[in-house]
């Protein structure tokens, strides 16, 4: 696994919070635990590299299931392995819908328990990937002129560089003009590749997809 | 007292009565006496009785002997002559005037038939009258058998009906004729008859007045009718052998009812049975998953660092320490839990309420923690020991927090706080406090412990009747006050223990 990324562990049994750390310990990972929910949003590790949480169910103060909503709520996008001392289908339907990578029931065979945190730190490098992706974009389309721009969502709604010019009351030419240094700019090869780098820049909330 | 002053007192009252001497000589003869032979009392001075009997003369002279040896009365009966050679059957009490020398025997005769004949006033013309009041009296008793609201049933001594009313009539289907072709026995349900032939049988030996018995019949439709029949033997008089008296009440809707409702209770209780086994199962899970994680992950990181080479002896040493510490923590709770469920009829032992209270709250973890109830504890310790079942008291333990639980279930913006106190007082008992935070009780606080009553939706309303009269049991009080600003206390005391008033 790699070196660079950490687990969170946050349960309220210090005996269970160790003995996961040693567990996790042992395939090279980084573990950093945490007695509550409330003093992980209180210390607010910081998420720079590719992480995830192992989060007991049964919390004192907010829930394990409350704390998985309360980190959407405020943007933080971790992947979350459940685990339970007793768990219910319902409630183990509510976390996997609500995004949760796995949901184990105590005791958990190891590979089980590793295997997820493989699988939840994939995801979450994935996703940083992703954002790194976007970012670029939007650096990139924050380079564009006002006028670059607008031909460039004409260009994508699939209007002629004619029509462009007759709606803008400007010479054809120079609709071709901003539109190759849009591309040049956007790094885009072809017109098929812009359309999908305006898409994603238009839908931000698919990121995470 | 001389035979004389006995001769003016026997002149003196009005029933049949002689001296006489142990030969059977007839000393005096009052009156009565007088009338009842057709004699003139002169006439039977001097006569011996045996000359005036219609009977056993052997009989006489043992009845006489027996007299004048036995201190009390002794009884004949006897057919004696009178003057007109008509036989009459007299009762014959006897016993003997020791104070006489030699002694007297006094003899005091009623004839069967005798209806106040013996009376200075009596004549024919009272005799028509009594006829009469006896008439209406009959006439009186037959209305109010007949109009009776119950049913009354008269049968011979060997069982068969000789009458019954109406109500009874009605409620087995048989006519009153049909019935007298039947005995108390024929219509009484097989698996009652014996019970009631034991009832009849101590009537019969004179152990009992009367009984009462719940008893079904069998109706001449075959179905079977319940009802209560409280029945007396009544003693034979002169002319009419004894017979039973009874008077039956139908109880079948009554009985109905209660099988319904015994029904209904046993159900609750399973019910009530399960959910707490269902709850409790959560409790369980979780208790013991939490030690068996703890030795699993040890376990198998030892396994993966062995495996590289990489197991250090002060981190194998460490993570057994750990598996051996969750192992016993597992145990333990296996042993609460083995403690709390276990099925023993009441078992009084020596019990610290504290350790109970613990064990309570550790079970009830889950619930509590469910709903994000505080516990505040606040517990005297050491207290002096209560005898008891540890398993209903721990029943009571959990259902006052379970109810302090729910009670609080709609408080959201406050702190929802559980308060258990122990404390002990000088007049020797042991008392708990559950407080909560609740709604509190409101009007409802006379009602809480009457079975049945509930202000929960899917409550059943049996755990506080049920709670108290656990602790009756054990001699102690449950009950219930306001909580302060809000909420509810329910409060218990028990008696501690004899020996740990001897050590105060």
């Amino acid at each position: 696994m790699t070196s660079g990324s950490v687990v969170f562990v946050v349960d309220d049994d210090p005996a269970v919070r160790t003995s996961i750390k040693f567990l996790i310990s042992t395939v090279g990972l980084r573990v950093e635990s945490f007695e509550s929910a409330d003093t992980f949003l209180a210390e607010q590790p910081v998420l720079d590299e590719p992480s995830c949480l192992v989060l007991d169910v049964r919390l004192p103060g907010l829930s394990g299931l409350e704390f998985q909503r309360e980190l959407a709520a405020r943007n933080i996008r971790i992947p979350v392995v459940f685990v339970t001392g007793h768990g219910d289908i319902p409630m183990s339907v509510r976390a996997m819908k609500a995004g949760a990578v796995e949901f184990l029931t105590k005791p958990f065979r190891d590979e089980d328990l590793l295997d997820a945190i493989r699988i939840a730190l994939a995801r979450d490098r994935v996703w940083r990937e992703k954002d790194k992706e976007l970012t670029e974009l939007q650096q990139r389309f924050e380079s564009l002129t006002p006028r670059e721009r607008e031909v460039i969502s004409m260009v994508v709604s699939g209007m002629l560089n004619k029509q462009i010019a007759a709606q803008l009351e400007i010479a054809e030419n120079t609709v071709k003009v901003h539109r190759s240094r849009a591309m040049e700019k956007m790094c885009a090869q072809s017109l098929a590749e812009l359309v999908t780098m305006i898409q994603k820049l238009k839908s931000p909330s698919e990121k995470a997809s | 007292m001389t035979h004389p002053d006995f001769s003016r007192i026997i002149h003196k009252l009005p029933e049949p009565l002689l001296l006489v001497e142990p030969d059977g000589s007839i000393v005096a003869a009052n009156p009565g006496a007088s009338k009842l032979f057709r004699r003139q009392s002169s006439d039977l001075v001097g006569m011996p009785l045996i000359a005036l009997i219609d009977d056993d003369t052997q009989k006489l002279t043992r009845y006489l002997s027996q007299c004048t040896r036995t201190s009390g009365r002794v009884r004949l009966r006897l057919r004696i002559r009178r003057s007109n050679y008509q036989p009459i059957i007299c009762k014959v009490f006897g016993g003997l005037l020791r104070e006489e020398q030699p002694p007297l025997v006094w003899l005091r005769l009623l004839p069967f038939n005798f209806v106040k004949s013996h009376s200075a006033t009596y004549d024919r013309g009272m005799k028509a009258r009594e006829k009469r009041t006896r008439q209406q009296d009959e006439q009186r008793w037959r209305t109010a058998f007949e109009n009776s609201a119950i049913g009354i049933t008269l049968a011979a001594f060997s069982g068969h009906f000789l009458a019954a009313n109406s109500v009874f009539q009605n409620m087995l289907g048989y006519t009153e004729s049909e019935l007298q072709g039947l005995t108390f026995l024929d219509i009484t349900y097989e698996d009652d008859r014996q019970t009631n032939l034991e009832l009849v049988n101590e009537l019969i030996e004179g152990k009992r007045q009367h009984f009462e018995i719940d008893k079904r019949y069998r109706r001449k439709d075959g179905t079977l009718v319940w009802a209560r029949a409280n029945v007396s033997l009544v003693p034979g008089t002169d002319g009419v052998a004894p017979f039973w008296f009874g008077i039956v009440e139908d109880i079948t809707a009554r009985k109905e009812a209660e099988h319904a409702l015994q029904i209904t209770r046993a159900e609750l209780a399973r019910v009530s049975r399960l959910t707490t086994l269902g709850e409790l199962g959560a409790s369980i899970a979780h208790e013991v998953n939490q030690p068996l994680t703890v030795v699993t992950n040890n376990s198998n990181a030892c396994l993966r660092l062995l495996a590289n080479g990489k197991l250090a002896p002060e981190i194998l040493h460490q993570a057994l320490e750990e598996i051996v510490t969750n192992a016993v923590r597992a145990s333990a709770v296996i042993a609460r839990i083995r403690a709390f469920i276990r099925k023993a009829p009441a078992e009084k032992e020596e019990l610290d309420i504290n350790e109970l209270i613990e064990e309570v709250l550790a079970l009830s973890g889950h619930e509590l923690y469910k709903n994000r109830v505080q516990v505040e504890c606040q517990l005297t310790k050491p207290l002096p020991q209560v005898v008891g079942d540890r398993v209903q008291l721990q029943q009571v333990l959990l259902n006052l927090i379970v109810n302090g639980v729910e009670a609080m279930s709609t408080v959201t913006t406050e702190l929802r706080l559980l308060r258990v106190q122990s404390q002990f007082d000088e007049s020797g008992n042991v008392l708990v406090a559950v407080s909560d935070s609740g709604s509190g009780l409101g009007l409802e606080v006379d009602r809480i412990f009457t079975p049945f009553f509930t202000t929960k939706a899917h409550g059943m309303g049996m755990g506080l009747s049920i709670s108290r009269s656990l602790v009756e049991d054990h001699g102690g009080r449950l009950w219930a006050t306001p909580n302060a600003p809000h909420g509810a206390v329910f409060h218990f005391k028990l008696p501690i223990a004899a020996r740990g008033v001897d050590h105060d």
